[in-house]
Protein backbone atom coordinates (compact mmCIF):
# COMPACT_ATOMS: atom_id res chain seq x y z
CA UNK A 1 0.00 0.00 0.00
CA UNK A 2 1.24 3.55 -0.49
CA UNK A 3 2.46 5.60 2.27
CA UNK A 4 0.80 8.72 0.91
CA UNK A 5 -2.44 7.55 0.46
CA UNK A 6 -3.09 5.97 4.07
CA UNK A 7 -4.72 7.92 6.18
CA UNK A 8 -2.17 7.93 9.53
CA UNK A 9 -4.96 7.70 12.00
CA UNK A 10 -7.27 5.73 10.86
CA UNK A 11 -4.82 3.32 8.90
CA UNK A 12 -6.50 2.40 5.82
CA UNK A 13 -6.04 3.36 2.55
CA UNK A 14 -7.84 6.55 1.55
CA UNK A 15 -7.57 6.56 -2.10
CA UNK A 16 -5.82 4.52 -5.24
CA UNK A 17 -2.34 4.74 -5.95
CA UNK A 18 -1.94 8.15 -8.49
CA UNK A 19 -5.82 8.89 -7.46
CA UNK A 20 -8.08 7.07 -9.58
CA UNK A 21 -10.00 3.71 -8.78
CA UNK A 22 -8.61 0.18 -10.84
CA UNK A 23 -11.39 -0.11 -13.06
CA UNK A 24 -11.28 3.67 -14.31
CA UNK A 25 -7.49 2.73 -14.92
CA UNK A 26 -8.53 -0.68 -16.64
CA UNK A 27 -11.20 1.30 -18.43
CA UNK A 28 -8.18 3.98 -20.24
CA UNK A 29 -5.81 1.51 -20.61
CA UNK A 30 -7.58 -0.49 -22.84
CA UNK A 31 -8.33 2.98 -24.57
CA UNK A 32 -4.49 3.11 -24.45
CA UNK A 33 -3.31 0.45 -25.94
CA UNK A 34 -5.55 0.32 -28.80
CA UNK A 35 -4.47 4.19 -29.27
CA UNK A 36 -1.55 2.98 -29.47
CA UNK A 37 -2.07 0.18 -32.13
CA UNK A 38 -3.59 2.73 -34.47
CA UNK A 39 -1.70 6.03 -33.95
CA UNK A 40 -3.52 9.07 -34.55
CA UNK A 41 -7.39 7.55 -34.15
CA UNK A 42 -9.29 9.11 -31.26
CA UNK A 43 -10.38 6.25 -29.22
CA UNK A 44 -13.31 7.70 -26.97
CA UNK A 45 -13.39 6.43 -23.30
CA UNK A 46 -15.15 7.76 -20.30
CA UNK A 47 -13.84 10.20 -18.83
CA UNK A 48 -14.18 10.71 -15.20
CA UNK A 49 -14.24 14.06 -12.92
CA UNK A 50 -11.47 14.93 -11.84
CA UNK A 51 -11.01 17.42 -8.76
CA UNK A 52 -10.17 20.48 -10.73
CA UNK A 53 -12.28 21.65 -13.68
CA UNK A 54 -12.06 21.05 -17.28
CA UNK A 55 -9.71 23.22 -19.51
CA UNK A 56 -7.23 22.26 -16.48
CA UNK A 57 -5.92 18.84 -17.86
CA UNK A 58 -8.59 16.65 -16.48
CA UNK A 59 -7.37 14.37 -19.68
CA UNK A 60 -3.96 14.57 -19.65
CA UNK A 61 -4.05 13.37 -15.53
CA UNK A 62 -6.22 10.49 -16.12
CA UNK A 63 -3.81 9.55 -19.05
CA UNK A 64 -0.87 10.07 -16.23
CA UNK A 65 -2.81 8.68 -13.06
CA UNK A 66 -3.35 5.58 -15.27
CA UNK A 67 0.12 5.15 -16.78
CA UNK A 68 2.09 6.32 -13.72
CA UNK A 69 4.73 4.00 -11.76
CA UNK A 70 6.13 3.95 -7.84
CA UNK A 71 9.61 4.20 -10.00
CA UNK A 72 8.20 6.96 -12.09
CA UNK A 73 9.65 10.70 -12.24
CA UNK A 74 7.71 13.07 -13.37
CA UNK A 75 8.07 16.55 -14.86
CA UNK A 76 4.85 18.67 -15.65
CA UNK A 77 5.00 21.75 -17.42
CA UNK A 78 2.79 24.53 -18.76
CA UNK A 79 3.17 26.26 -21.73
CA UNK A 80 6.81 25.40 -21.22
CA UNK A 81 7.31 26.27 -17.62
CA UNK A 82 7.77 24.20 -14.39
CA UNK A 83 6.73 26.64 -12.22
CA UNK A 84 2.95 28.26 -13.83
CA UNK A 85 0.35 27.77 -11.57
CA UNK A 86 -1.42 24.56 -13.66
CA UNK A 87 2.33 22.64 -13.63
CA UNK A 88 2.74 22.98 -9.98
CA UNK A 89 -0.34 22.05 -8.59
CA UNK A 90 -0.73 19.24 -10.94
CA UNK A 91 2.99 17.81 -9.87
CA UNK A 92 1.86 18.64 -6.50
CA UNK A 93 -1.62 16.38 -7.29
CA UNK A 94 0.81 13.21 -8.12
CA UNK A 95 3.31 13.81 -5.54
CA UNK A 96 0.43 13.50 -2.99
CA UNK A 97 -1.56 10.84 -4.51
CA UNK A 98 1.67 8.64 -5.97
CA UNK A 99 4.42 9.47 -3.96
CA UNK A 100 6.35 9.61 -7.16
CA UNK A 101 10.00 11.73 -7.45
CA UNK A 102 9.94 15.01 -9.77
CA UNK A 103 12.22 16.92 -11.65
CA UNK A 104 12.38 20.00 -13.89
CA UNK A 105 15.30 18.39 -15.89
CA UNK A 106 13.74 17.34 -19.35
CA UNK A 107 16.68 14.13 -19.64
CA UNK A 108 15.78 12.99 -16.19
CA UNK A 109 11.93 12.88 -16.60
CA UNK A 110 10.61 9.12 -17.31
CA UNK A 111 6.89 10.87 -17.46
CA UNK A 112 5.85 14.35 -18.87
CA UNK A 113 2.52 15.74 -18.79
CA UNK A 114 2.70 18.78 -20.95
CA UNK A 115 0.30 21.53 -22.07
CA UNK A 116 0.92 23.20 -25.19
CA UNK A 117 4.55 22.74 -25.13
CA UNK A 118 7.17 20.05 -26.70
CA UNK A 119 10.15 20.10 -24.34
CA UNK A 120 13.10 21.61 -26.77
CA UNK A 121 15.51 18.93 -24.62
CA UNK A 122 15.51 15.94 -27.64
CA UNK A 123 12.96 13.27 -26.21
CA UNK A 124 14.05 9.22 -25.61
CA UNK A 125 13.12 6.05 -26.08
CA UNK A 126 10.30 4.81 -23.62
CA UNK A 127 10.20 8.43 -21.68
CA UNK A 128 6.50 9.07 -22.21
CA UNK A 129 4.89 12.71 -23.12
CA UNK A 130 1.49 12.55 -21.86
CA UNK A 131 -0.17 15.74 -23.81
CA UNK A 132 -3.45 17.92 -22.23
CA UNK A 133 -5.78 18.25 -25.15
CA UNK A 134 -9.13 21.08 -25.53
CA UNK A 135 -10.54 20.41 -28.81
CA UNK A 136 -9.39 16.55 -29.96
CA UNK A 137 -10.96 16.61 -33.07
CA UNK A 138 -9.02 18.77 -35.88
CA UNK A 139 -12.34 19.13 -38.07
CA UNK A 140 -14.28 20.57 -35.13
CA UNK A 141 -14.50 23.85 -36.59
CA UNK A 142 -14.81 22.83 -39.76
CA UNK A 143 -17.45 20.17 -38.86
CA UNK A 144 -19.94 20.15 -35.35
CA UNK A 145 -21.24 16.79 -36.01
CA UNK A 146 -19.69 14.10 -34.31
CA UNK A 147 -21.42 11.31 -36.61
CA UNK A 148 -19.93 13.23 -40.02
CA UNK A 149 -16.38 13.75 -39.03
CA UNK A 150 -16.35 9.95 -37.42
CA UNK A 151 -17.43 9.24 -41.12
CA UNK A 152 -14.29 11.45 -42.93
CA UNK A 153 -11.84 9.86 -40.62
CA UNK A 154 -13.12 6.80 -41.99
CA UNK A 155 -13.15 7.64 -45.42
CA UNK A 156 -9.60 9.53 -45.32
CA UNK A 157 -11.46 12.17 -46.46
CA UNK A 158 -9.59 15.65 -45.63
CA UNK A 159 -10.46 18.00 -48.73
CA UNK A 160 -12.83 20.55 -45.95
CA UNK A 161 -8.91 20.79 -44.16
CA UNK A 162 -6.82 21.19 -47.05
CA UNK A 163 -9.51 23.84 -48.11
CA UNK A 164 -9.32 25.76 -44.70
CA UNK A 165 -5.71 25.84 -45.48
CA UNK A 166 -5.49 27.07 -48.64
CA UNK A 167 -8.55 29.97 -47.58
CA UNK A 168 -5.81 30.84 -45.38
CA UNK A 169 -3.27 31.28 -48.52
CA UNK A 170 -5.90 32.85 -50.67
CA UNK A 171 -6.94 35.54 -47.89
CA UNK A 172 -2.81 35.78 -45.94
CA UNK A 173 -0.53 35.24 -48.62
CA UNK A 174 0.55 32.10 -46.06
CA UNK A 175 -0.53 29.65 -43.77
CA UNK A 176 -1.99 31.57 -41.29
CA UNK A 177 -2.62 28.70 -38.73
CA UNK A 178 0.33 29.19 -36.33
CA UNK A 179 -0.73 26.84 -33.83
CA UNK A 180 -2.86 23.20 -33.10
CA UNK A 181 -1.07 22.56 -36.92
CA UNK A 182 -3.38 19.84 -38.66
CA UNK A 183 -0.57 16.75 -38.92
CA UNK A 184 -1.45 13.42 -40.42
CA UNK A 185 -0.33 10.52 -38.68
CA UNK A 186 1.23 7.15 -39.84
CA UNK A 187 -0.04 8.30 -43.52
CA UNK A 188 -3.58 8.13 -42.53
CA UNK A 189 -5.62 9.82 -39.65
CA UNK A 190 -5.58 13.47 -39.48
CA UNK A 191 -4.59 14.76 -36.30
CA UNK A 192 -4.92 17.64 -33.88
CA UNK A 193 -1.60 17.63 -32.04
CA UNK A 194 -2.84 19.79 -29.35
CA UNK A 195 -2.48 23.54 -29.39
CA UNK A 196 1.50 23.31 -29.85
CA UNK A 197 3.33 26.37 -31.29
CA UNK A 198 3.62 24.42 -34.96
CA UNK A 199 7.14 25.11 -34.10
CA UNK A 200 7.10 22.11 -31.65
CA UNK A 201 5.25 19.80 -34.91
CA UNK A 202 8.59 18.50 -36.49
CA UNK A 203 9.65 16.94 -33.28
CA UNK A 204 6.96 14.84 -32.94
CA UNK A 205 7.91 12.93 -36.06
CA UNK A 206 10.14 9.61 -35.73
CA UNK A 207 10.39 10.51 -31.48
CA UNK A 208 12.03 8.06 -30.02
CA UNK A 209 9.46 8.70 -26.97
CA UNK A 210 6.01 7.66 -26.84
CA UNK A 211 3.26 10.22 -27.43
CA UNK A 212 -0.33 9.62 -25.48
CA UNK A 213 -2.93 12.52 -25.88
CA UNK A 214 -5.93 13.02 -23.34
CA UNK A 215 -9.23 15.21 -23.97
CA UNK A 216 -11.09 14.90 -20.92
CA UNK A 217 -13.92 17.09 -21.33
CA UNK A 218 -14.33 15.48 -25.04
CA UNK A 219 -13.51 12.35 -23.75
CA UNK A 220 -11.27 10.90 -26.36
CA UNK A 221 -7.95 9.08 -26.17
CA UNK A 222 -5.42 9.55 -29.24
CA UNK A 223 -1.58 8.37 -29.23
CA UNK A 224 1.55 8.63 -31.62
CA UNK A 225 4.08 5.85 -30.78
CA UNK A 226 7.66 6.13 -31.29
CA UNK A 227 9.24 6.08 -34.80
CA UNK A 228 5.95 6.98 -36.42
CA UNK A 229 5.73 9.61 -39.36
CA UNK A 230 4.12 12.42 -38.46
CA UNK A 231 3.72 15.24 -41.63
CA UNK A 232 2.29 18.75 -41.08
CA UNK A 233 -0.28 18.93 -43.77
CA UNK A 234 0.59 21.48 -46.65
CA UNK A 235 0.79 22.23 -50.34
CA UNK A 236 3.54 21.23 -52.50
CA UNK A 237 3.91 25.23 -53.65
CA UNK A 238 3.52 26.27 -49.77
CA UNK A 239 5.59 23.79 -47.91
CA UNK A 240 4.95 23.57 -44.02
CA UNK A 241 7.54 26.03 -42.19
CA UNK A 242 8.36 26.20 -38.73
CA UNK A 243 8.46 28.95 -37.58
CA UNK A 244 9.14 31.28 -34.21
CA UNK A 245 10.14 35.03 -33.13
CA UNK A 246 13.03 35.79 -34.74
CA UNK A 247 14.92 36.87 -31.85
CA UNK A 248 17.32 35.85 -29.08
CA UNK A 249 16.25 34.52 -25.83
CA UNK A 250 17.12 37.67 -23.54
CA UNK A 251 18.46 36.08 -21.04
CA UNK A 252 20.38 32.55 -22.26
CA UNK A 253 20.59 34.26 -25.79
CA UNK A 254 19.34 31.23 -27.17
CA UNK A 255 18.47 31.56 -30.69
CA UNK A 256 16.88 28.45 -31.65
CA UNK A 257 14.58 27.50 -28.83
CA UNK A 258 10.81 28.90 -28.92
CA UNK A 259 10.15 32.56 -27.45
CA UNK A 260 7.38 34.13 -25.31
CA UNK A 261 7.04 37.88 -25.95
CA UNK A 262 6.72 39.38 -23.04
CA UNK A 263 6.29 43.30 -22.38
CA UNK A 264 8.31 44.98 -19.83
CA UNK A 265 7.67 49.05 -19.85
CA UNK A 266 4.78 50.84 -19.64
CA UNK A 267 5.90 51.76 -23.04
CA UNK A 268 5.30 48.53 -24.95
CA UNK A 269 8.99 47.79 -24.69
CA UNK A 270 9.14 44.00 -26.04
CA UNK A 271 12.09 41.42 -24.48
CA UNK A 272 11.55 37.48 -25.70
CA UNK A 273 12.55 34.74 -23.28
CA UNK A 274 12.62 31.39 -23.75
CA UNK A 275 9.26 29.49 -22.85
CA UNK A 276 11.23 25.78 -22.04
CA UNK A 277 12.08 26.82 -18.61
CA UNK A 278 14.58 24.16 -18.14
CA UNK A 279 16.15 24.38 -21.20
CA UNK A 280 16.85 28.37 -20.73
CA UNK A 281 18.37 27.20 -17.39
CA UNK A 282 20.67 24.51 -19.20
CA UNK A 283 21.78 26.99 -21.84
CA UNK A 284 22.74 29.66 -19.11
CA UNK A 285 24.80 27.04 -16.78
CA UNK A 286 26.45 26.55 -20.41
CA UNK A 287 27.08 29.49 -20.93
CA UNK A 288 28.40 30.75 -18.08
CA UNK A 289 30.58 27.48 -18.37
CA UNK A 290 32.26 28.89 -21.56
CA UNK A 291 33.17 32.25 -19.93
CA UNK A 292 35.02 30.04 -17.42
CA UNK B 1 -3.65 -11.74 0.34
CA UNK B 2 -1.97 -14.44 -1.15
CA UNK B 3 -4.31 -16.08 -3.32
CA UNK B 4 -4.94 -13.01 -5.38
CA UNK B 5 -3.14 -12.17 -8.26
CA UNK B 6 -1.27 -9.08 -7.71
CA UNK B 7 0.19 -8.73 -4.11
CA UNK B 8 -0.38 -5.10 -4.04
CA UNK B 9 -3.03 -4.87 -6.71
CA UNK B 10 -2.73 -1.37 -7.98
CA UNK B 11 1.12 -1.15 -8.08
CA UNK B 12 1.42 -4.06 -9.87
CA UNK B 13 -0.72 -3.58 -12.05
CA UNK B 14 0.56 -0.09 -12.69
CA UNK B 15 4.07 -1.83 -13.55
CA UNK B 16 2.21 -4.52 -15.56
CA UNK B 17 0.78 -1.67 -17.92
CA UNK B 18 3.96 -0.07 -18.49
CA UNK B 19 5.35 -3.23 -19.60
CA UNK B 20 2.11 -3.59 -21.96
CA UNK B 21 2.57 0.14 -22.61
CA UNK B 22 6.13 -0.26 -23.65
CA UNK B 23 5.85 -3.58 -25.75
CA UNK B 24 2.53 -1.98 -27.92
CA UNK B 25 4.57 1.04 -28.49
CA UNK B 26 7.88 -0.95 -29.87
CA UNK B 27 6.93 -3.91 -31.58
CA UNK B 28 8.76 -6.85 -32.24
CA UNK B 29 11.00 -6.27 -28.81
CA UNK B 30 10.66 -8.36 -26.09
CA UNK B 31 9.89 -6.62 -22.26
CA UNK B 32 9.57 -8.42 -19.12
CA UNK B 33 6.37 -9.30 -17.17
CA UNK B 34 6.78 -10.00 -12.98
CA UNK B 35 5.22 -13.51 -11.73
CA UNK B 36 1.34 -13.06 -9.76
CA UNK B 37 -0.32 -15.85 -9.03
CA UNK B 38 -2.48 -17.71 -12.04
CA UNK B 39 -3.84 -21.00 -13.24
CA UNK B 40 -0.88 -23.50 -14.22
CA UNK B 41 -1.59 -23.38 -17.73
CA UNK B 42 -1.63 -19.72 -18.36
CA UNK B 43 2.12 -17.86 -19.06
CA UNK B 44 2.55 -15.26 -16.30
CA UNK B 45 2.55 -12.66 -18.97
CA UNK B 46 -0.99 -14.08 -20.65
CA UNK B 47 -2.12 -13.90 -17.43
CA UNK B 48 -0.96 -10.73 -16.59
CA UNK B 49 -2.45 -9.26 -19.61
CA UNK B 50 -5.43 -10.65 -19.12
CA UNK B 51 -5.67 -9.18 -15.06
CA UNK B 52 -4.50 -5.86 -16.05
CA UNK B 53 -6.95 -5.03 -18.78
CA UNK B 54 -9.72 -7.09 -18.18
CA UNK B 55 -13.00 -6.22 -16.33
CA UNK B 56 -16.76 -6.77 -16.56
CA UNK B 57 -16.90 -4.99 -19.84
CA UNK B 58 -14.76 -7.30 -21.29
CA UNK B 59 -15.56 -10.35 -23.82
CA UNK B 60 -12.68 -13.02 -23.26
CA UNK B 61 -12.33 -16.35 -25.54
CA UNK B 62 -10.74 -19.06 -24.00
CA UNK B 63 -9.52 -21.78 -26.89
CA UNK B 64 -9.57 -25.24 -26.09
CA UNK B 65 -6.40 -26.12 -23.82
CA UNK B 66 -6.97 -22.89 -21.62
CA UNK B 67 -11.10 -23.13 -21.03
CA UNK B 68 -10.57 -24.82 -17.89
CA UNK B 69 -12.69 -24.79 -15.19
CA UNK B 70 -9.51 -23.27 -13.04
CA UNK B 71 -8.86 -20.50 -15.79
CA UNK B 72 -12.81 -19.57 -16.21
CA UNK B 73 -13.28 -19.55 -12.06
CA UNK B 74 -9.74 -17.63 -11.89
CA UNK B 75 -11.08 -14.97 -14.58
CA UNK B 76 -14.23 -14.53 -13.58
CA UNK B 77 -13.55 -14.39 -9.74
CA UNK B 78 -10.82 -11.81 -10.00
CA UNK B 79 -11.84 -9.68 -13.22
CA UNK B 80 -16.09 -10.39 -13.97
CA UNK B 81 -15.03 -10.96 -17.52
CA UNK B 82 -17.61 -12.72 -20.17
CA UNK B 83 -16.14 -15.95 -21.55
CA UNK B 84 -17.31 -15.36 -25.24
CA UNK B 85 -17.65 -16.82 -28.68
CA UNK B 86 -14.82 -16.07 -31.25
CA UNK B 87 -17.06 -13.37 -32.77
CA UNK B 88 -17.44 -11.34 -29.61
CA UNK B 89 -14.30 -11.42 -28.35
CA UNK B 90 -12.03 -8.26 -27.25
CA UNK B 91 -9.37 -10.68 -25.71
CA UNK B 92 -8.23 -13.88 -27.14
CA UNK B 93 -6.34 -16.86 -25.27
CA UNK B 94 -4.74 -19.39 -27.14
CA UNK B 95 -1.91 -21.46 -29.05
CA UNK B 96 -0.95 -20.27 -32.77
CA UNK B 97 -2.84 -23.36 -34.05
CA UNK B 98 -6.21 -23.22 -31.98
CA UNK B 99 -6.94 -20.07 -32.80
CA UNK B 100 -6.69 -20.58 -37.12
CA UNK B 101 -8.26 -19.55 -39.03
CA UNK B 102 -8.22 -15.79 -37.98
CA UNK B 103 -11.67 -14.86 -39.85
CA UNK B 104 -13.77 -15.02 -37.23
CA UNK B 105 -12.36 -12.55 -34.60
CA UNK B 106 -13.93 -8.84 -35.00
CA UNK B 107 -11.39 -6.60 -36.62
CA UNK B 108 -13.25 -3.31 -35.82
CA UNK B 109 -15.68 -0.89 -38.22
CA UNK B 110 -14.25 1.91 -40.40
CA UNK B 111 -15.96 4.03 -37.29
CA UNK B 112 -15.02 2.66 -34.66
CA UNK B 113 -11.26 0.73 -35.26
CA UNK B 114 -10.79 -0.15 -31.72
CA UNK B 115 -13.62 -2.08 -31.08
CA UNK B 116 -11.26 -5.25 -32.33
CA UNK B 117 -9.73 -7.96 -30.67
CA UNK B 118 -6.84 -8.87 -28.94
CA UNK B 119 -5.04 -11.74 -29.54
CA UNK B 120 -2.80 -13.13 -26.92
CA UNK B 121 -0.62 -16.16 -28.39
CA UNK B 122 1.17 -18.23 -25.95
CA UNK B 123 4.30 -19.76 -27.10
CA UNK B 124 4.57 -23.10 -28.45
CA UNK B 125 6.85 -24.97 -31.04
CA UNK B 126 5.13 -24.16 -34.02
CA UNK B 127 6.69 -23.95 -37.85
CA UNK B 128 7.76 -20.60 -37.99
CA UNK B 129 9.28 -18.25 -40.96
CA UNK B 130 11.89 -15.34 -40.99
CA UNK B 131 10.52 -11.92 -41.48
CA UNK B 132 11.40 -8.65 -41.16
CA UNK B 133 9.22 -6.09 -39.18
CA UNK B 134 8.67 -2.47 -39.93
CA UNK B 135 6.21 0.69 -39.00
CA UNK B 136 5.09 2.82 -36.36
CA UNK B 137 7.69 1.67 -33.23
CA UNK B 138 10.40 0.60 -35.39
CA UNK B 139 13.57 2.05 -35.54
CA UNK B 140 15.40 0.25 -38.08
CA UNK B 141 13.69 -2.90 -39.47
CA UNK B 142 13.81 -5.64 -37.17
CA UNK B 143 14.24 -9.71 -37.92
CA UNK B 144 11.80 -11.83 -36.20
CA UNK B 145 9.81 -15.14 -36.44
CA UNK B 146 6.52 -15.40 -37.20
CA UNK B 147 3.81 -18.25 -37.53
CA UNK B 148 1.82 -18.07 -40.89
CA UNK B 149 3.27 -14.48 -41.93
CA UNK B 150 0.86 -14.22 -44.82
CA UNK B 151 -1.46 -13.89 -41.89
CA UNK B 152 -0.05 -10.82 -40.20
CA UNK B 153 0.20 -9.38 -44.09
CA UNK B 154 -3.41 -9.91 -44.55
CA UNK B 155 -4.02 -8.49 -41.28
CA UNK B 156 -2.03 -5.37 -41.90
CA UNK B 157 -3.46 -4.90 -45.31
CA UNK B 158 -6.69 -4.23 -43.16
CA UNK B 159 -5.01 -1.07 -41.63
CA UNK B 160 -6.77 0.83 -39.76
CA UNK B 161 -9.14 -2.29 -39.12
CA UNK B 162 -7.30 -5.38 -38.03
CA UNK B 163 -5.92 -7.78 -34.82
CA UNK B 164 -3.46 -6.78 -32.25
CA UNK B 165 -0.95 -9.31 -31.43
CA UNK B 166 0.69 -9.92 -28.52
CA UNK B 167 2.81 -12.93 -28.71
CA UNK B 168 3.57 -14.55 -24.54
CA UNK B 169 6.05 -17.35 -23.38
CA UNK B 170 6.57 -16.90 -19.54
CA UNK B 171 7.93 -13.76 -18.24
CA UNK B 172 8.00 -12.30 -21.49
CA UNK B 173 6.19 -10.57 -23.92
CA UNK B 174 5.96 -8.86 -27.41
CA UNK B 175 3.75 -7.33 -29.43
CA UNK B 176 2.47 -7.24 -33.26
CA UNK B 177 -0.20 -4.29 -33.54
CA UNK B 178 -2.23 -4.14 -36.82
CA UNK B 179 0.22 -1.47 -37.86
CA UNK B 180 3.11 -3.47 -38.48
CA UNK B 181 4.35 -4.40 -41.62
CA UNK B 182 5.66 -7.62 -42.59
CA UNK B 183 7.61 -8.77 -45.07
CA UNK B 184 8.92 -12.29 -45.40
CA UNK B 185 12.38 -13.04 -45.72
CA UNK B 186 13.20 -15.49 -48.84
CA UNK B 187 15.10 -18.38 -47.86
CA UNK B 188 18.31 -18.99 -49.84
CA UNK B 189 17.62 -22.87 -50.93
Amino acid sequence: MNEMSKNENLDIQIYNFAYLDENTKRMIRRALLKALCIPGYQVPFSSREMPMPYGWGTGGIQVTSACLIPKDILKVIDQGADDTTNAVSIRKFFQKTANVAVTEKTSDASLIQTRHRIPETKLKEKQILVYQVPIPEPLRFLEPRETETRKMHALSEYGLMYVKLYEDIAKHGHIETAYAYPIKTNGNYVTDPSPIPKFDNPKMNNSPAIQLFGAGREQRIYAIPPYTNVKSLDFEDYPFEAMKANFKCSICGSSDSYLDEIIVSDDGKRSYICSDTDYCKEQTKLNSKKED
Amino acid sequence: MENYPFSENSINSSIAFRSLVNATSYPGRTFQINKLNKPSVLSNAAATILITLCDNESNVYLSKEYNTDEVRNWLIFNTGAIISNKKNADFVIGTWKSLLPLNDFKIGVPEYPERSATLIIEETKYKKVKCNIDGPGIKNKLNIDLPNPELFIENNNLYPLGLDFYFTNDLEILSIPRSTKINIIKSEL
